[in-house]
């Protein structure tokens, strides 16, 4: 019987150094990527960023100025819209700074809400608040708080001109990516991963597929083209025909941002790949969705920026009521494939598809309720 | 509008061939061939297949038809800096007519053409009536359409763009290579033909040479000019109408990056087959000069900023190159 556990003991070493000098344990792997899809494949729940708190008392005659990077995109409109249907339920003033991604203009509302005695400066949809560091500062003496929505990453701290950041999970995003690849082609992925460095959070998103896709499989491929935003139209078809038909291998294009897929699917169908290279990415913009439903776009991972939005003033107003700062991502990621998109409406909208856990949740925690 | 003394298209001395002039006409085409071979020897097999050529004549169309919309005003001595912002209303309109409005395709090409057309008489009305610099009136329009576009698709990319369309630009093939390019390069011989030998044609690169002189020849120059707007809207309208085949979608801001590559390549095109003049061949090889070079860095893996190193590069190399061989003439751009 010794005998016998030493022999097991042997074979169950030798066993695990073979799978650490070949391919490291692909089931674990698998289940590991499957178990990730399955979380978020879910229908969302409402996730509690903090302490319940009387939100429409502690923020009564309080006022919130939101500049967005620009309300030329339906993104900024949408987030916009969540966060002024949020506080129309809490009732406290909330203006939207209407720009067309303008420097000019984004320090022009700065310089309003100081005028205007504002008690928050809120900077939604991707502004670096360096940009703005003498304005803000500026604001700051005046006694205005500071806040930023949807600019960093979870795993990125705020610079020290802001007091409160609501946060994406890029991170998690590029993990379910990576894992999503992983599953679908058995294994075997060899992924075009496409950033834009001049995002402030593309940098860990890509490096967040990166390491889970060498956490997943150290033999697979993984190439990252980055593209500045400005120059998407013009490069990225370009770029991705090129990646295609330099390896024959690549089965996956990852974009870091779903609007890129209109320059990808181009690509794809001219070098002859459509079909066989998938495109998988995040944001749940409806136009992407729509793709989906049509068949040239893969997966898309989504989140409602309605939710968004209701995430971004409880931020926001525990800032203020000077509760401490919710750490983590609380607007849920949920992904759209053929098999549930059109939950996301015929055509697809920013909203459709997540359910509404969060308009009680949050209701529940400001006190809303009777 | 360009080089006033530069010697015209066919320019033999009367001793025979004049090598150096002819060397300037090929030097674009014989560096092209050079890229070929240089990126060839270095990935025989992915850069020399023909799915890799077909992947680059097919994907360079749109900009293509753009550069020959902003060829003709150039041609004519004037700028359009609005022909990015046509080429996406006309994208913009299909899109909406066609995916939100359930149009037909071929009536919502009609109308984004005719929307083309309606835009070049602006910019002529303007330009023509008021004397103003095209370079201000084309300005001013392109941003007013920008504002156009914004509005009428309140900001949203469409997609699901009929797919009549999209099999017609990229998905039928001949020889392998998407349809845009066949269509790109007809324009492109059309307009060749039209500016070699028709006398509008003729008349139009006079007025370009010199309005005051043509004028006292006789020729109409507002009516020159102000086809010339009007066509380059109609000709940008088209390449939104490819644009929106290509992609299968529109949205309301990337194809406005197009204008810049667009100019780029006219200026490297005026360098070739017809050294010193702006001519449709020479914009043709000078997108497929710099699309060679892209697809090569880029299968070797180059960053995406090398894109712009080489475009960049490639144009004011050239464009010095060929000032050289004209021994520094000062260039008009008036």
């Amino acid at each position: 019987m010794p005998h016998k556990t030493s022999v097991s003991k042997l074979a169950a070493l030798a066993a695990t150094l073979s799978l650490g000098t070949a391919a490291p344990a692909l089931a674990d792997a698998m289940a590991d990527a499957e178990a990730l899809l399955a979380k978020h494949s879910a229908l969302p729940e409402f996730i509690v960023p903090g302490e319940p708190f009387d939100a429409r008392a502690c923020m009564a005659d309080k006022k919130v100025m939101s500049i967005p990077l620009t309300m030329t995109v339906p993104y900024g409109v949408e987030l916009e819209k969540g966060m002024a249907t949020a506080a129309a339920e809490v009732g406290f003033t909330f203006e939207t700074w209407d720009n067309q991604l303008k420097i000019d203009q984004w320090i022009q509302g700065v310089s309003q809400a100081v005028a205007q005695d504002y008690d928050v400066i809120d900077l939604a949809g991707g502004i670096n608040p360096e940009l703005l560091g003498p304005q803000l500062s500026e604001a700051r003496d005046a006694g205005i708080k500071i806040s930023t929505t949807q600019l960093y990453d979870v795993t990125q701290e705020a610079v020290a001109s802001v007091d409160a950041s609501s946060k994406i999970d890029f991170t998690t995003a590029g993990k379910i990516l990576a894992a999503w690849a992983y599953v679908k082609t058995e294994g075997k992925p060899n992924v075009v991963i496409i950033g834009s460095s001049d995002v402030l959070s593309s940098k860990p998103y890509t490096d967040a597929m990166e390491a889970q896709l060498a956490e997943y499989c150290p033999d697979c491929k993984a190439r990252v083209i980055d593209v500045p935003v400005s120059e998407w139209a013009t490069k990225i078809q370009a770029s991705v025909q090129s990646a295609v038909l330099s390896d024959p291998g690549v089965n996956y294009i990852l974009p870091v941002f779903d609007s890129m897929s209109q320059f990808i699917v181009p690509a794809l169908r001219i070098t002859g790949s459509e079909g066989a290279v998938k495109i998988a990415s995040f944001n749940g913009t409806p136009f992407v969705l729509d793709m989906i439903r049509e068949g040239t776009v893969d997966m898309d991972i989504g989140e409602s920026l309605e939710w968004a939005g209701y995430t971004a003033i409880d931020n926001i107003m525990r800032m203020v009521c000077d509760l401490p700062e919710p750490q983590g991502n609380f607007v849920p990621l949920y992904i759209f494939d053929s098999a549930n998109v059109e939950t996301a409406g015929v055509p697809a909208t920013y909203n459709d598809g997540y359910g509404d856990a969060y308009l009680t949740g949050f209701r529940k925690l400001w006190m809303l309720e009777e | 509008m360009t080089d006033k003394t530069a010697p015209s298209a066919a320019a033999p001395t009367r001793g025979g061939i004049d090598w150096k002039y002819q060397a300037e006409r090929f030097a674009l085409i014989i560096a092209w061939l050079l890229l070929i071979v240089g990126f060839g020897s270095l990935m025989p097999d992915s850069f020399l297949s023909w799915r890799s050529f077909s992947a680059m004549f097919g994907s360079q169309s749109v900009l293509v038809v753009l550069t020959l919309a902003i060829l003709l005003p150039l041609t004519s001595g004037d700028f359009d800096l609005s022909g990015a912002s046509v080429l996406v209303l006309s994208a913009m309109l299909i899109a909406i007519l066609n995916v939100q409005m359930n149009w037909p395709v071929l009536p919502a090409i009609l109308v984004a053409l005719a929307a083309g057309a309606l835009v070049g008489a602006a910019n002529a009305f303007f330009a023509l009536y008021f004397r103003i610099h095209s370079l201000i009136v084309t300005l001013g329009i392109g941003t007013f359409v920008n504002g156009v576009i914004l509005w009428i698709s309140r900001s949203q990319t469409i997609a699901g763009i009929s797919m009549d369309l999209v099999g017609w630009v990229i998905i039928k093939r001949l020889f392998g290579i998407p349809l845009a390019f066949y269509y790109a390069l007809l324009l492109a011989a059309v307009l060749w033909y039209i500016f070699e030998y028709t006398i509008p044609g003729r008349r139009l690169l006079f007025v370009g040479r010199g309005r005051e002189v043509s004028r006292l020849n006789g020729i109409n120059v507002t009516a020159a000019r102000a086809a010339s707007f009007i066509f380059s809207g109609v000709i940008a309208a088209l390449a939104g109408v490819l644009y929106a085949g290509m992609t299968g979608s529109a949205d309301p801001l990337s194809g406005l990056s197009l204008l810049l590559p667009a100019f780029a390549a006219a200026f490297l095109g005026a360098t070739t087959i017809s050294p010193g003049r702006f001519n449709p061949i020479g914009s043709v090889v000078a997108v497929y000069f710099l699309v060679t070079g892209i697809t090569g860095l880029t299968m070797l893996g180059a960053e995406a900023y090398v894109q712009n190193l080489f475009y960049g590069g490639a144009l004011v190399i050239a464009v010095a190159l060929s000032q050289l061989v004209r021994k520094r003439q000062p260039q008009d751009f008036s």
